[in-house]
């Protein structure tokens, strides 16, 4: 019963927090004198419309899903990654080099270039993870740091290594190492399955395996867990080598998949978007994903949106944002006591009588 | 020689938006709230400073306006973590995804999408009189925009309300022992409250000087991880007023001297010069490792009903 009234509130809160910032943002496109009404519909019809809609927000999804499900991963361990942006890219520019400089192609060279995307993101993820367990540094500030190294430094490898001659940019990947779209018409490719793959695989291992019980322990209490001779440390950078690993896997799908070049602006946010997907979806795997789609539904359908009604794309950012603030406050407020006893005076009655039943 | 003097000039400026904003966060850590949301909090007052002085034409409007809007929206930070008792990283990072949505929201609207860039008039220098004779030290120091000394007040200010002051080591309390502090009649909450309008303040100020002062435009990455570095300098000034006022200027230096690095170029990717503020950041946080020397109760929720 307890169980059931925790999962409870943490689909409500998120739901509400969903409403309550599309409210606001009606109300921001009425005073921007569009009819809110017609706004949201053609925010729908943008997003999930036809098959292809359907199809360009599944796609959009995809990054999303692979940082959102790094800063997931490391938050279940209690260490918070910031880093998924530079993780992604460093897992993105290894991918381009084996892609262009290899010399093969084809789909060897697409699991390649994943591999090397994985390893780049999971080195690139280890070492905020091994400042933070031998130094004690603070592991959020020196992710960040990091994402601004990685983004300079593939602004390096677009405007001068890899260079598509006049145009700051590389090349784009060969079309034999391209990842194939799953269903013609439909924009999403297999990165999508990939990414739901790692979710599945994510979820299984953190709720179905006792190492994922010690890891979700580790993150829950850490006093307590080195107490029961957990080795903590080891998990703290191994999270954040997975992490990594995660994202730079997925930085390297979509360049394989999706963007095919680097270019100014690849990843960019798409760091900080993960966090906020993971804690909208309540560090959960499979809830992160969904709400991966939701916020690659309001970016797709928000173009539509501006097309049709003049209302600026950014007002799905406000939404995005307010859903976020809304969530996490939310959740911190049904925690208070105040709050039980609010409940208890409210809902008290029946729950008293139900009490008398039993 | 001018290599040398203009390096130093530069780095007084770039240290003074990262002094603006690391004092908010000593302001705030030192109340026992750890804010990592300064980035965005800087983002929204390098807008808004932007936007008031774009339509009045005056910048001391501008950083006003500025800073007010660093409350507004710490505001919300403070609520939910003072009173409804969220996690303050948490909090801080939703308000580092918001805070600079609602910049760049508030910049399209009123200037329309593709718009060229906008600019404005720089707040101008003022010489102090005698003082700017100074053979060099008189233009690095006694030359500048108001903001500059006014940061360089603050930093004096600072040292002695946490020191000298009973209200400053009665603030000090609530970040060490707000139980305690409590008990001797000081209301933590109310001073929790107070480090966050400060908190939001200065750091929109911070962003605000980068509009206003440094960059006559606004782009979506005008704080460039600011907001970020400024936490490293509170860890790395040892959350007093002198120690971030010297961690500051050393990271100015850095950005400085990539600046002038990038115009002599040396025939290597300028992109790499770039890197130099970030990974400097790195470096001294690796170096100094974790001596606890903050606040002791600081990212801790304070309730009061609790004993």
């Amino acid at each position: 019963m307890e169980k059931l009234k925790r999962s409870l509130t943490a689909f409500i809160v998120p739901v509400l927090s969903i409403l309550l910032a599309f409210a606001i943002g009606a109300v921001i496109m009425a005073l921007l004198g569009a009819s809110p009404v017609q706004a949201l519909q053609y925010l729908l019809k943008g997003a999930f419309g036809s098959r292809a809609n359907i199809g360009t927000t599944l796609s959009r999804a995809t990054p999303l899903m692979f940082t959102a499900l790094c800063a997931c991963f490391a938050y279940k361990c209690g260490v918070f990654n910031l880093g998924g942006e530079g993780q992604f890219i460093i897992g993105s520019v290894a991918a381009c080099y084996v892609a262009l400089r290899s010399g093969i192609t084809g789909p060897a060279a697409a699991i390649l270039c994943l591999i090397a995307g994985a390893l780049a993101g999971g080195l690139w993820g280890a070492v905020p993870g091994a400042l933070k367990i031998t130094r004690g540094q603070n592991e959020m500030i020196i992710s960040i740091m990091l994402n601004y190294v990685a983004t300079l430094f593939m602004g390096v490898v677009y405007t001068n290594w890899l260079r598509d001659a006049s145009v700051p940019q590389t090349e784009a990947v060969p079309e034999a190492t391209q990842l194939p779209r799953v269903v013609t018409g439909m924009r999403f490719t297999w990165a999508l399955v990939i990414a739901v793959a790692v979710g599945l695989l994510l979820y299984y291992f953190l709720f179905w395996t006792s190492t994922g019980f010690k890891l979700r322990a580790v993150g829950f209490n850490m006093t307590a867990s080195r107490f029961n001779g957990f080795p903590i440390k080891r998990y703290i950078l191994t999270s954040f080598i997975v992490s990594g690993a995660i994202a730079g896997l997925g930085g390297a799908a979509e360049l394989l998949g999706t963007q095919l070049r680097l270019i100014n602006g690849f990843g960019a946010g798409y760091g900080f978007d993960g966090v906020a997907m993971a804690l909208i979806g309540q560090l959960h795997p499979i809830a992160t994903m969904l709400v991966a789609v939701f916020f690659a539904a309001l970016r797709t359908g928000s173009t539509t949106m501006q097309a049709a009604t003049g209302v600026p794309t950014s007002v799905s950012d406000i939404i995005q944002a307010l859903v976020i603030v809304f969530s996490v406050a939310g959740m911190a407020l049904v925690k208070l006591p105040e709050f039980e006893a609010f409940r208890l005076r409210v809902f008290g009655k029946r729950g008293r009588k139900e009490g008398v039943k039993a | 020689m001018s290599f040398v003097s203009n390096l130093l000039l530069a780095t007084v400026r770039m240290a003074v938006p990262l002094l603006f904003i690391a004092l908010a966060e000593l302001y705030s850590e030192r109340a026992g709230m750890v804010n990592i949301g300064l980035e965005g909090l800087a983002a929204i007052g390098s807008l808004v400073g932007f936007l008031v002085c774009f339509i009045s034409g005056s910048t001391w409007l501008g950083i006003l306006c500025g800073a007010l809007a660093g409350i507004a929206v710490n505001m919300i930070y403070a609520v939910a973590t003072v009173s409804l008792c969220a996690d303050h990283t948490v909090y801080g990072m939703a308000m580092n995804i918001f805070a600079p949505a609602l910049a760049s929201f508030i910049y399209r609207v009123y200037f329309g999408a593709g718009s060229d860039l906008s600019q404005i008039e720089l707040m101008r220098g003022i010489g102090l009189p005698v003082l700017k004779d100074i053979p060099f030290l008189g233009d690095l120091l006694f030359n500048q925009t108001p903001m500059v000394y006014i940061a360089f007040a603050l930093v004096a200010f600072t040292v002695v309300f946490f020191n000298k002051t009973r209200a400053g080591l009665n603030y000090k309390s609530v970040g060490e022992h707000p139980k305690a502090a409590a008990t001797l009649g000081i209301d933590v909450i109310r001073v929790k409250y107070l480090a966050c309008v400060i908190c939001g303040a200065l750091a929109g100020i911070g962003g605000a000087y980068l509009t206003t002062c440094y960059s006559n435009t606004y782009s979506e990455g005008t704080v460039a991880g600011r907001g970020f570095i400024a936490l490293a300098a509170v860890i790395f000034g040892r959350w007093s007023g002198g120690g971030v006022l010297l961690a500051c200027l050393f990271f100015g230096f850095c950005d400085a001297l990539q600046i002038r690095l990038q115009v002599a170029s040396f025939g290597l990717p300028y992109q790499f010069f770039q890197m130099i503020p970030y990974l400097a950041t790195i470096v001294v946080l690796a170096a100094i490792g974790a001596k606890k020397a903050g606040p002791k109760a600081s990212g801790k929720p304070y309730r009061r009903e609790e004993r």
